[in-house]
């Protein structure tokens, strides 16, 4: 406690540290609600900057960026459907729903204070057993866990979005199918970058980059957005969302309490694991939160559940992100790599002994997580009622700013225009997903877990001596594969029997 | 008699119709699968640290969506067999708001849905002459021909959205953080794009 106090005078004693706080908390959010880029674009930005800064500056300004970064997303996928990055994915399923009806403010609402309260929770476990935490992480998770787990989260996830199971499942081998373009993990030999299509061949040497998620994700969620909007606008049938700026009462986020719980437990533990984190976690979250709900037959139409479920558990995963980044120097995704960079170039080595060494430099980065999380509220609720407005843009106005943003999102990335290509190729296979019944967010979750999870079985495989049953030797995978074979089991015999609350509406 | 047998003849062909929809649904699925099975031989390489070799993923997961796009068939064969309704096109949940605006039982004509292609090509065109004329020269024509075809007609709106969002771009990416856009491969188009950005940069 005394060296959080310590972490927090160090940070608003500091004019210069309030300075950067706000920016990274502006930014952050800004660069989060902007379809095409995100908090990566402005870390990518920064980064050069931050040679001049001081490391506690410097490392603090990043996490805060995360923290709002991965809360700004939520706003345009509420609004237009378009994720601002893949954790926000699963906030499109009832949040624009909500938008359609109404109640933009509501699900904003919920995401801004769901956010900040998964951020608090995460940032206060984080700063109470980081070490701990690190330590029993790394020892119990190897390749069979990691794989386990994917293997968990997609046999719960796969049927999101979906119009049965099988659809969704089919929808994640898609996208796993798809994360195997590029070269194999383990010989980087080249794979589907030649091929053939009735005697014509072709080639890219591209294709040996693979093909990232974040043009598929764009093409998905935006492109097709826009494709399926122009075509309600030709057809005459287009209905304009209202604007609506009312925040969720007491009484409904009581309604919600366990729901939140469970995400912060969710989104806690998926965020230590490097690699998989935020998305992973929102896409369980929300999976659970249908499992559970009392209301499943609403999920998908605009509850409020599903907003909480999915943005509570993506913001309790920035906190745990940082435990593996500080304690053992592992950076789990993009934007705690760039702060392995930070350290870096600071001549610093994350590790045990930076809680010895640069005890300051933790404290005040923890403090501003915290911090963040709680602001957040604040410049959201802010943000509530003027973002909202924009729904009063006719959408035929807004369309050409959309498709533009994401072509730029899309070439910025890799400055590969193949990227482009894929993404509105992926539009227009969304557009067709959405009206067969299939589902985007099934192919983007398969994409995104794809390689991280070929990349865990075959290590696994080279570990256990290509013993299939080797995964349940451990006790943690042995525990995760069950519990995935069983909801695989259980939701096919629902499916057969019909069990199933969305199918029997459907009946 | 022949009453019995002309009453059976449109409920066959509906029965066909309904059986139809998922065995091409499931065709489609194995054709794709097995291209992608057979496309794996290109690479199929051993790896020396690797059993499995280069192939062995790909193929696993071929295998495993082909047993996937099967079991739905025999599971939506076995529904409609038990006559029970026929699955509505969109009902997941990603895909209930925005479709459901969309009129029931009115199909499309030919001329309808000639009108709807634009949408889907003219983006397509737009990124085929982007990397010849770039970015920069492409995108205000691109805007444009967008608030046309989703109907927008008033020259007011036309100028004025073109002018604000090609604007914003400018400003956003070209002023502020340096994105580097494709600027055209013919060289006049060149020339024009560059004289865009330094106009955007440094305003000369």
């Amino acid at each position: 406690m005394e060296q959080f106090l310590d972490g927090t005078f160090n940070l608003f004693g500091d004019g210069q540290a309030v300075l950067i706080f706000a920016l990274g908390l502006i930014g952050g959010m800004l660069f989060g609600a902007i379809p095409g880029v995100n908090m990566l674009t402005l870390g990518a930005v920064l980064l050069p900057f931050t040679i001049t800064m001081q490391p506690e500056h410097a490392v603090m300004l990043f996490s805060v960026i995360y923290c709002a970064g991965v809360f700004g997303g939520a706003i345009t996928a509420i609004l237009f459907n378009i994720p601002g990055a893949p954790e926000n994915a699963p906030t499109c399923f009832d949040g624009y729903p909500m938008t359609m009806q109404g109640r933009s403010g509501k699900a904003i609402g919920a995401a801004v204070s769901c956010s900040a309260i998964g951020g608090v929770a995460s940032a206060v476990l984080m700063m109470s057993a980081t070490g701990l935490i690190a330590s029993w992480a790394v020892r119990a998770f190897g390749p069979q866990e990691v794989f386990a787990l994917i293997f968990f989260g997609l046999a719960v996830s796969a049927s999101i979005g979906a119009e049965n199971l099988w659809k969704g499942w089919l929808s994640v081998f898609a996208g796993l199918i798809i994360a195997t373009v590029g070269t194999d993990p383990v010989g980087g030999i080249p794979r589907f970058n030649e091929g053939s299509f009735f005697g014509l061949e072709f080639s890219s040497y591209y294709l040996s980059a693979g093909i990232h998620f974040i043009p598929m994700i764009l093409g998905f969620f935006a492109v097709s957005e826009v494709l399926t909007q122009a075509m309600h606008i030709s057809k005459g049938t287009r209905e304009r969302p209202k604007a609506g700026l009312d925040f969720p009462t007491i009484a409904e986020f009581l309604s919600v309490r366990w729901t939140m719980l469970r995400s912060i437990v969710i989104g806690f533990f998926a965020g230590i694991l490097p690699g998989i984190g935020a998305t992973l976690a929102a896409f369980l979250g929300y999976s659970q939160a249908h499992r559970w709900s009392k209301k499943r037959a609403n999920f998908g139409k605009g509850e409020l559940e599903g907003v909480v479920a999915s943005e509570t558990a993506n913001n309790a995963a920035t906190g745990a992100a940082m435990i593996p980044l500080l304690a053992l120097g592992l950076p789990g995704g993009a934007l705690t790599a760039m702060i392995m960079g930070i350290f870096q170039i600071h001549g610093m080595e994350p590790g045990p002994l930076i809680f010895v060494n640069s005890g300051d430099l933790v404290w005040i980065t923890f403090a501003a997580m915290f911090w963040a999380n709680l602001f957040i509220i604040l410049l959201g609720w802010l943000q509530t009622k003027t973002v909202v407005q924009i729904l009063r843009v006719p959408f035929r106005w807004l369309a050409p700013g959309i498709l533009l943003l994401a072509v730029i999102g899309a070439y910025a990335l890799r400055n590969l225009f193949i990227d482009v290509w894929v993404m509105f190729l992926a539009g227009i296979v969304g557009y067709l997903l959405r009206r067969s019944g299939y589902s985007a967010a099934g192919v983007v979750l398969g994409l995104i877990l794809g390689k991280l999870g070929e990349s865990a079985f075959s290590k696994s495989m080279q570990l256990m001596d290509y013993n299939f049953f080797g995964f349940f030797e451990r006790p943690i995978s042995a525990l995760l594969i069950t519990l995935g074979i069983a909801a695989i089991i259980v939701s096919i015999i629902n499916e057969i029997r019909g069990a199933d609350v969305q199918k029997a509406l459907m009946d | 008699m022949p009453s019995t047998a002309g009453a059976a003849l449109p409920e066959r062909s509906r029965d066909l119709r309904a059986f139809a929809g998922p065995v091409v649904e499931w065709a489609i699925w194995i054709a794709v699968l097995a291209w992608v099975f057979w496309q794996t031989q290109r690479f199929d390489r051993e790896i020396a640290q690797y059993a499995f070799g280069a192939a062995g993923w790909p193929r696993a997961l071929c295998i495993a969506a082909a047993l996937g796009a099967t079991g739905q068939l025999i599971y939506r064969i076995a529904e409609i067999r038990r006559g029970r309704a026929a699955v509505p096109e969109a009902a997941g949940p990603e895909i209930a708001a925005p479709e459901s605006a969309a009129p029931e039982g009115q199909k499309p004509g030919l001329w309808q849905r000639a009108k709807h292609l634009p949408i889907f090509i003219f983006p397509l065109i737009y990124l085929y002459l982007v990397p010849s004329v770039g970015f920069y020269v492409a995108t205000p024509f691109f805007i444009l021909g967008l608030l046309l075809i989703l109907e927008v007609r008033t020259l007011r709106a036309l100028l004025g959205v073109t002018c604000v969002v090609y604007g914003l771009v400018l400003l956003l990416f070209t002023r502020f953080f340096y994105v580097a856009l494709p600027v055209g491969r013919i060289e006049s188009f060149y020339d024009i794009n560059n004289a865009i950005i330094g106009i955007a940069r440094y305003g000369m």
